[in-house]
């Protein structure tokens, strides 16, 4: 099973699988995003409606709360902080890549949740809140269109890695 | 919105393409889940049939959907060449996530090219489940943190 056939092997996919989106996670590739058009025919960057901005806003809001959460996790629980710092840390990449795809969205402090209750179960608590998101997320991206729809595909995509770690 | 509104208006080319290729990516997959299968040790496999089946699932529906568009369906390669030898079950575990990551990828693309909200739906539940298969290969194969903030986007 492992030897291969020389001739007719196709690469896997996935290692390069296209350009459209190359740059999109990076800094430069998301400030495009805020701009609300990022392509050439017409029909690849569609403007963003109000009611998508509003969402995508919601979207952003979503996803502070899992930032704010983990904080939350990692005040009531430093050891478990300790462990999540890398999923702390892609979930604040997640929420700058949100900020930038979100015109006009801006920070909002009452998103944070109130924290784990004294005595719970701090993992499970912050599984449920990532678990949450990312169903938002999910929600969400059905009704956005093209690179946005995309960019929280994947966030949802992420936060449900996360989901699967916590649990 | 022209470009959400109700399907049959809309121009589906791009979004057909993007099924096309995640169908061959679904039997990409398919495929070397056999490889990984073949690596582990029997009472490790488990997993991986999992895995070979979800895709398999995945790539026959989506068969049908391109079906009932009356689009021509995609067929498998004969074989597909591995990134790496895989030659333990820390490379079968590597292998399985690279495996992943190329569906995320394919789903990725159907989310930015999709005019249909349904296809998006479809789109974002198995980009997840792709990535929490991922996420678990990626921690047998040693991999940190195997979680990933952009699951299927291009890294900058």
């Amino acid at each position: 099973m492992t030897a291969m056939t020389p001739p007719p092997a196709s690469r896997l996919p996935g290692l390069s699988r296209r350009t459209l989106l190359a740059g999109f996670v990076g800094t430069a590739g998301l400030a495009l995003l805020a701009t609300g058009c990022t392509s050439e025919d017409g029909d690849g960057g569609p403007a963003l409606s109000p009611a998508q901005a509003d969402q995508l806003a919601a979207q952003v809001a979503v996803q502070e709360a899992v930032v704010a959460a983990y904080a939350a996790a990692a005040a009531a629980d430093p050891a478990l902080g300790g462990q999540l710092t890398p999923q702390a840390e892609q979930a604040s990449a997640q929420l700058e890549g949100l900020r930038a795809a979100a015109p006009g969205a801006t920070s909002s402090a009452s998103a944070a949740p109130a924290g784990p209750p004294p005595g719970s179960d701090v993992r499970g608590w912050l599984r449920e809140q990532v678990g949450a998101a990312a169903g938002a997320h999910e929600a969400a991206c059905a009704d956005q269109v093209a690179a946005r729809a995309a960019l929280l595909g994947s966030v949802a995509a992420g936060l449900r890695g996360q989901e699967a770690v916590l649990a | 919105m022209a470009e959400d509104g109700a399907p049959g208006e809309q121009d589906t080319a791009a979004e057909d393409g993007a099924l096309r290729e995640a169908v061959a990516a679904e039997h990409a997959a398919v495929w070397g889940y056999g490889v990984v299968g073949a690596a582990l040790p029997p009472a490790d496999r488990g997993a991986a049939v999992e895995a070979e089946n979800a895709h398999r699932d995945v790539r026959d529906r989506l068969g049908a959907l391109l079906d009932e568009r009356d689009l021509d369906p995609v067929a498998a390669e004969a074989a597909y060449e591995l990134p790496f030898p895989v030659l333990s079950p820390v490379d079968a575990a590597a292998l399985a996530a690279v495996l992943e990551a190329g569906v995320s990828a394919a789903w990725v693309a159907v989310l930015d090219d999709a005019v249909q909200g349904p296809t998006r739906a479809l789109a974002v539940r198995e980009l997840g489940a792709a990535e929490v298969r991922a996420v678990r290969w990626r921690a047998a194969a040693g991999q940190t943190p195997a979680t990933t903030p952009f699951p299927g986007l291009p890294a900058d």
